[in-house]
């Protein structure tokens, strides 16, 4: 998930805990504080009846000896009302503050009562002061809505503030992610411009990004001039020797049996040529001195390697079979190297078959890669064989032909330049099967 | 025709000087790039063999200023370095081909061969060998105006002999021709002699092929005028 989405999404969620909060707090706070209010006009209209009774007595409030008194206003909203008890109170004299439904003329009202016990002429009464509700709810519940409502609003609001300025905060970090970060597989492809910000935590993984890289680049450089150094310094001894030895076989003047040796001698020197232009061929793949960008044929490159070993297939009468599919395309490829990666393998499926044996190539197209399968009927190879098969200088004898032990290391580096996955089916004198994944996802 | 040859390293320019010598050419040689530089200026040539890493200064500028200059020659960058972007460079700069060191003095011989031919057209595509004739722009080889199907392989063989005539081409040196450099030791230079066996079978079919001549335990030479 991405943080600056992690950051609106914590935003939000906390925000709307405090709503909630909020939300769920608030009609209780309101409730208590009228209730407070109106308590307190109960106590003060109970006190003035008090008075009355005390100044006036009953008659005061035109009310008769052990006769029940109610007085309501016009709309019932208000209303006092005096019981003579038959016995004892209950509570002693203390005041009752409680919400009671009355059923008054065929109406349920809620009102606010405040209940209080007195003494008057040897007779208890209580005193009942009551004031209806439905006002004060209609407006706890109108003033609970709003507040919600403002809330709700608030919140939408602060959400969206919130994610504009996660955004514009962590835009120099998604930059530093899109243009330093993502596709960056050398520091041939790195971008050392700098990232505006002055966020330090952004400034300091940039620069250290760009230290990073600085010194990366460096190392390559480095190392390429190395390879280019060593590549002169030990081809150029070796190119002189060629050219000359060249001259002599070619020269007439030159006995036959010198020339047999000298020619012999150059076999030395071409496979001297060739291990180290293999070793300084995995160096550069290694050294990402190759580029990506040749689309070819599967079915195509496989028979333009197969028209090259074609002497060596009749040679050991061979069949082969190529099934591959005839419009897989791979893109983003290296053309030379893909054609030594096939040339590697389908030489060795030659090289270690058996006299007229098989080989048979296919690919299938799955979701995401191509597979590609290159199945011979060759001498196999053991565990322990396959578990050395990508090790530099490791020969196999079985096969009675001799390579330098370089092939299976730069199909190897070759693989991992592409991203390809490769895999081996194999078991002695069972044969072996070349399994190639090549990711078509470009 | 001259050729320049720009090398720092002197048994191997001297190497080629004989070899291009031998087959007629005029050869100059320069060891460092000062002197090829004044040469190009002084002396007009159809061929420049350029090493890239010269001891005075960097090979791709020479031929730059060489390109500058109005030099017509035909360049040919040899390398042992085996920088990419070297090989990629220098022919965008019009270089005409790329040899990479060590390579057979056969070899070069035959791209200057193929570089002469495009740069003069169309009027040499067709080439006499004894009795037969090589048609390099259609890849035909006739005999009295009869064609003779060669494959591929067979086709280069023949070419590359006849371009080295006279000359003993080494079993060696003709499969590194046929197949390039490939990681295999001694790779098919056995099978050079299946397809010289093959080719010898299709020309005498038609022809006399006594100037392919089998150079005993070395390998084979076209005997041409």
């Amino acid at each position: 998930m991405k943080l600056q989405v992690k950051l609106a999404i914590y935003n939000a969620l906390s925000k709307a805990v405090v709503v909630l909060a909020i939300g769920l707090i608030l009609p209780i706070i309101v409730q208590t504080v009228v209730y407070n209010h109106i308590d307190k006009r109960l106590r003060a209209r109970a006190d003035k009846v008090m008075i009355l009774i005390q100044r006036g007595g009953l008659n005061e409030i035109k009310m008769e000896q052990d006769c029940s008194f109610e007085s309501f206003n016009i709309l019932k909203e208000e209303f006092v009302q005096i019981v003579p008890l038959l016995t004892n109170p209950v509570n002693g004299f203390s005041v009752n503050y409680t919400n009671e439904t009355l059923h008054i003329e065929s109406e349920l009202l809620n009102h606010r009562v405040l209940k209080q016990a007195f003494m008057f002429d040897n007779q208890f009464y209580e005193l009942t002061v009551g004031e209806g509700l439905s006002a004060v709810e209609q407006l706890n519940r109108t003033i609970n809505r709003f507040t919600l409502i403002v809330l709700i609003v608030v919140l939408i609001v602060f959400v969206f503030f919130d994610l504009y300025f996660a955004r514009l905060a962590l835009k120099p970090l998604n930059m530093i992610i899109s243009k330093k970060l993502i596709k960056i597989n050398s520091p041939t492809s790195y971008d050392f411009n700098t990232i505006p910000t002055n966020t330090s935590e952004f400034k300091l993984l940039n620069s250290s990004l760009d230290q990073l890289m600085h010194s990366l680049k460096q190392t390559f450089q480095n190392e390429r001039e190395f390879i280019g150094n060593v590549s002169h310094e030990l081809l150029t001894p070796l190119s002189i020797l060629q050219t000359r030895f060249d001259n002599i076989v070619a020269d007439e003047k030159t006995p036959e049996p010198i020339a047999e040796k000298l020619i012999e001698s150059q076999k030395s020197i071409i496979r001297l040529t060739k291990i180290i232009r293999a070793l300084l061929l995995i160096s550069k793949i290694e050294n990402k001195q190759y580029l990506r960008n040749d689309s070819l044929s599967l079915k195509d490159q496989v028979n333009e390697v197969l028209s090259e070993v074609e002497e060596r297939i009749e040679a050991k009468k061979i069949t082969i079979e190529n099934q591959c599919q005839i419009d897989l395309v791979l893109h983003k490829v290296n053309r030379s190297l893909i054609h030594n990666l096939f040339f590697n393998l389908i030489n060795n499926a030659i090289k270690y078959n058996k006299q007229e044996g098989s080989i048979i190539i296919k690919s299938v197209l799955e979701k995401d890669f191509v597979e590609l399968s290159i199945k011979d009927s060759g001498v196999g190879m053991n565990e322990e064989e396959l578990d050395k098969i990508f090790d530099r200088f490791k020969r196999f004898h079985s096969g009675g032909e001799e390579g330098y032990g370089l092939g299976m290391p730069i199909v190897k580096t070759i693989c991992d330049f592409h991203g390809i996955e490769i895999s081996f089916l194999s078991s002695p004198n069972h044969g072996t099967e070349v399994l190639l994944k090549i990711p078509v996802d470009q | 025709m001259n050729v320049l040859i720009i090398e720092d390293e002197k048994s191997l320019s001297h190497e080629i000087e004989i070899f291009l010598t031998e087959q007629g050419y005029h050869c100059d040689v320069a060891f460092n790039g000062r002197v090829a530089s004044e040469r190009i200026f002084v002396n007009t040539y159809d061929f420049i063999l350029l090493d890239l890493g010269l001891p005075d200064m960097n090979g791709l500028s020479l031929l730059g200023e060489a390109k500058k200059a109005g030099s017509e020659a035909a360049i040919i960058i040899l390398t042992a370095r085996g920088e990419l972007e070297d090989k990629v460079k220098g022919l965008e700069m019009g270089a005409d081909d790329y040899l990479a060191k060590p390579f057979a003095l056969a070899e070069l011989f035959a791209r200057m061969q193929a570089i002469t031919r495009r740069k003069h057209g169309l009027t040499n595509t067709v080439m006499k060998i004894s009795e037969f004739e090589m048609d390099l722009n259609n890849r035909m080889v006739t005999h009295n105006g009869d064609a003779i199907n060669l494959t591929k392989k067979e086709f280069d063989l023949m070419n590359y002999l006849a371009l080295n005539k006279n000359r003993v081409l080494t079993r060696m040196q003709l499969s590194e021709h046929i197949w390039g450099d490939v990681l295999e030791e001694e790779f098919d230079s056995n099978f050079i002699d299946v397809h010289i066996k093959n080719l010898r079978k299709k020309l005498s079919a038609k022809g006399s092929i006594d100037w392919i001549e089998t150079v005993r335990g070395i390998g084979y030479r076209a005997n041409l005028d």
